[in-house]
């Protein structure tokens, strides 16, 4: 079938477009270079025609500069799926013509059928300008068409020309690849400017200083010059983007807390309704303690997930994203990371499979690799279940103040290993990652604008549904797995039943989990548990939420109380005793479990998807032993230490 | 004459750009984001540890590193 790319540069109104032909909703956002999967569609069927679009990340030259880069220019000449583009539709911001125009240089150069879609005529109309279209299509010689994506003006327009194409079936030239010096470059961009100078029209009646009104043309948008007098200043600028940061972290928890209690009893409600409804048999335990505990712990993190993303897509589109990852940029290169690790590390506090992913921006490879071996250490909303956990059985009342200072010592203990980790790598420089090419920071900031709340809720909702669809599967396997271990042999052993009220209890002490666990004990005991938290911690490895469910598993939570899992479980940890009468559960090891969780390399997604985005098994292997170790080295060190201290 | 490198211009400061310093090995793209010879840049401001810098250039504002502005000679 026909194939129709667009092409662009980043802020340059690309993605909008593309919405508008396929009457889809994707991805548009404001922080350069955010695109990095293509987005397919066929041409919206209200036109009466058929061709395929792809929507292609926003690019600057067809010269790559960065992993991202190779992978989005390879995909234009021809993308693996759907081949070399039949026409390219390339947006170009009007009151950004001479960069922009470079972009559409290189694509008429390699000999692509082009069609030049002009968009933001508001904002150069507003500097008292306009384009003749004509005059640049003749320079170009190709069409160029005036588009309004707000009043969805001109799309009939370039739809027609779409259509022209796609009948008419050109004889294709040769595509090529293209190769230039610098200062090729430099006289292309001459070559632009001057093309720029005319066909730009000044709309001031009696033109007098022609230059003076190109200078205006060249002049950045004043309020966020404005702005960002503000928010990039030593004191302001800092104490904003703490206060930013922290606003996101806090809204996270207290928008998401009310919901996942809700989620975590909802579950709760349909495993106890089951078991009632059909009694004990091995079906009913599995859908019970197994499906549906195992839906629920993918769940029970949604809403921080996508609340998060929701934020950051607030910022991205906003235009401050750019502006964090410039006030962050000096101190992370001292770490051996870049300004553009900023938006991947934020991510990470949602999950880490998206932001490894979204690690690709960075140019240089070590600074990527870098990036990518830390962000496992940013606490993931899968730990928030598990923290929760723990800081009820510390502080019993939730939402306290001291439950809120604990968690949030979590978070700072999470960026502060996570910066210590990213210190100590760089300093082995060459053995472990080597240095291939020089670090650079090179990010345009976009005018700040107010969000497209329809364009950002859209983001953070794919998002999550990617984030389900990808670690979903892994963790509702590994919750059946782990039922079936918690079940077998026993459960079909009929010399245990209901009848004398400790079923549960007979069955785990005869699983096949409690064999591994009590074999394992040796292992747990440093850190003042015995053998269930053993298993539960093995199952945590599958994902960390898992902790939650095993652990309600290992201390036979009555689901018949009235109160949530959590609660009951909470009940069954303060009255757990170990086999020599001493509790499980003190100070020292529920904060000795906080620690090993903060550091702990637990995710088989987060392995899969380093091992994707790096290319080797190296990496993830890498962050399995280093960070698994260290944690349990660090949680080990913890507990003495409290012990020492005289703490319980 | 002596010539100054963009990353020694002040705050609001506003210079022409001469030269590229094309042996940099960032120079490629940052002639790609509009850093040509010839072109008007101003300070438009500086990261709160004064690197990076954002210059305003044909239209728009670019952040990049002091170690990379410093192969724009400037007037």
């Amino acid at each position: 079938m026909f194939l129709v790319s667009l092409v662009g540069p980043p802020n340059s109104g690309k993605t909008t477009l593309f919405n508008l032909l396929s009457g889809q909703k994707v991805k548009t956002v404001n922080y350069p270079g955010a695109t990095i999967e293509y987005y397919h569609s066929k041409i919206d069927k209200k036109f009466g025609f058929d061709v395929e679009l792809i929507d292609t990340p926003g690019i600057i030259s067809l010269i790559p500069a960065s992993i991202d880069e190779i992978i989005t220019i390879d995909g234009i000449y021809s993308h693996p799926e759907y081949g070399t583009p039949d026409l390219i539709i390339t947006t170009v911001d009007a009151s950004q013509l001479s960069r922009h125009l470079v972009l559409v240089n290189d694509l008429i150069e390699a000999n692509f059928n082009v069609v030049v879609a002009i968009t933001m005529n508001d904002i150069l109309a507003r500097k008292n300008f306009e384009i003749d279209f004509s005059k640049l299509s003749n320079e170009l010689s190709i069409p160029v068409i005036k588009i309004d994506t707000l009043k969805e003006n001109g799309i009939d327009n370039l739809v027609k020309i779409i259509k022209d194409y796609s009948e008419k079936n050109k004889n294709q030239k040769e595509i090529k690849r293209i190769n230039e010096d610098t200062l090729a470059l430099v006289e292309k961009y001459n070559k632009i400017s001057e093309i720029e100078k005319k066909v730009m029209i000044s709309k001031n009646s009696g033109i007098i200083n022609l230059l003076n009104d190109f200078k205006n043309l060249h002049k950045p948008d004043d309020i966020s010059l404005k702005i960002d007098a503000i928010l990039l200043s030593k004191t302001w600028g800092l104490l904003f983007f703490f206060f930013a940061m922290s606003v996101t972290f806090a809204s996270v928890f207290w928008v998401a807390a009310p919901i996942m209690d809700l989620i975590d009893y909802g579950f709760a409600y349909i495993s106890e309704w089951i078991t009632t409804l059909f009694g004990i048999n091995w079906l009913t335990q599995l859908l019970a303690n197994g499906l549906v505990a195992g839906f629920g712990s993918v769940a029970v993190f949604v809403p921080q997930i996508l609340i998060l993303f929701l934020i950051l897509g607030l910022l991205e589109d906003s235009g401050y994203l750019a502006r964090g990852a410039m006030l962050v940029d000096k101190p992370l290169s001292k770490l051996g990371l870049n300004g553009r690790s900023f938006a991947p590390m934020v991510s990470g506090f949602a999950c880490a499979v998206p932001a490894i992913m979204a690690a690709r921006t960075i140019p240089n490879r070590r600074e990527r690799l870098l990036t990518i071996f830390i962000l496992p250490l940013l606490s993931c909303s899968a730990r928030i279940p598990v923290y929760l956990l723990l800081i009820g059985f510390l502080v019993p009342t939730t939402g306290s103040l001291t439950a809120g200072i604990i968690l949030a010592s979590i978070y700072l203990l999470s960026i502060v290993s996570s910066l210590v980790a990213a210190g100590i790598i760089n300093k082995f420089k060459n053995s472990i990652i080597p240095n291939q090419d020089h670090s650079s920071f090179i990010l345009e900031l976009p005018t700040y604008k107010k969000p497209k709340f329809n364009n950002v809720f859209f983001n953070a909702f794919t998002s999550t549904k990617s984030y389900i669809i990808g670690a979903g599967p892994i963790i509702l396997i590994f919750s059946i797995v782990l039922w079936a271990l918690t079940f077998f042999p026993a459960g079909i052993d009929n010399s245990i039943s209901n009848e004398n009220g400790n079923f549960e209890q007979q069955l785990i002490e005869n699983s096949y989990a409690s064999n591994i666990g009590k074999f394992l004990e040796p292992a747990v005991s440093p850190l003042g548990v015995d053998w269930r938290v053993g298993v539960a911690i093995i199952t945590s490895f599958a994902a960390r939420e898992v902790f939650v469910s095993s652990m309600a598993l290992m201390f036979q939570v009555n689901i018949s109380d009235e109160d949530s899992i959590q609660k009951s479980l909470l009940k069954n940890m303060q009255k757990a005793k170990k086999s020599d009468g001493t509790k499980v559960f003190t100070t020292s090891s529920i904060i000795g479990l906080i620690v090993f969780f903060i550091i702990a390399m637990q995710c088989v997604s987060t392995l899969a998807i380093t091992k994707k985005e790096t290319g080797s098994w190296r990496m993830p292997i890498l962050q399995f032993v280093i960070y698994t170790i260290s944690a349990y080295i660090l949680a080990v060190s913890s507990v003495n230490l409290i012990k020492f201290l005289g703490i319980a | 004459m002596k010539f100054r490198n963009a990353s020694q211009l002040l705050k609001g400061e506003q210079s022409q750009i001469l030269d590229i310093d094309y042996s940099h090995p960032s120079a490629r793209r940052i002639i790609e984001v509009g850093f040509t010879p010839g072109e008007e840049i101003i300070v438009v401001g500086k990261s709160a540890f004064n690197d990076p810098i954002a210059y305003s250039v044909r239209g728009t504002v670019i952040a990049i590193r002091k170690s990379e502005a410093s192969c724009i000679q400037v007037r």
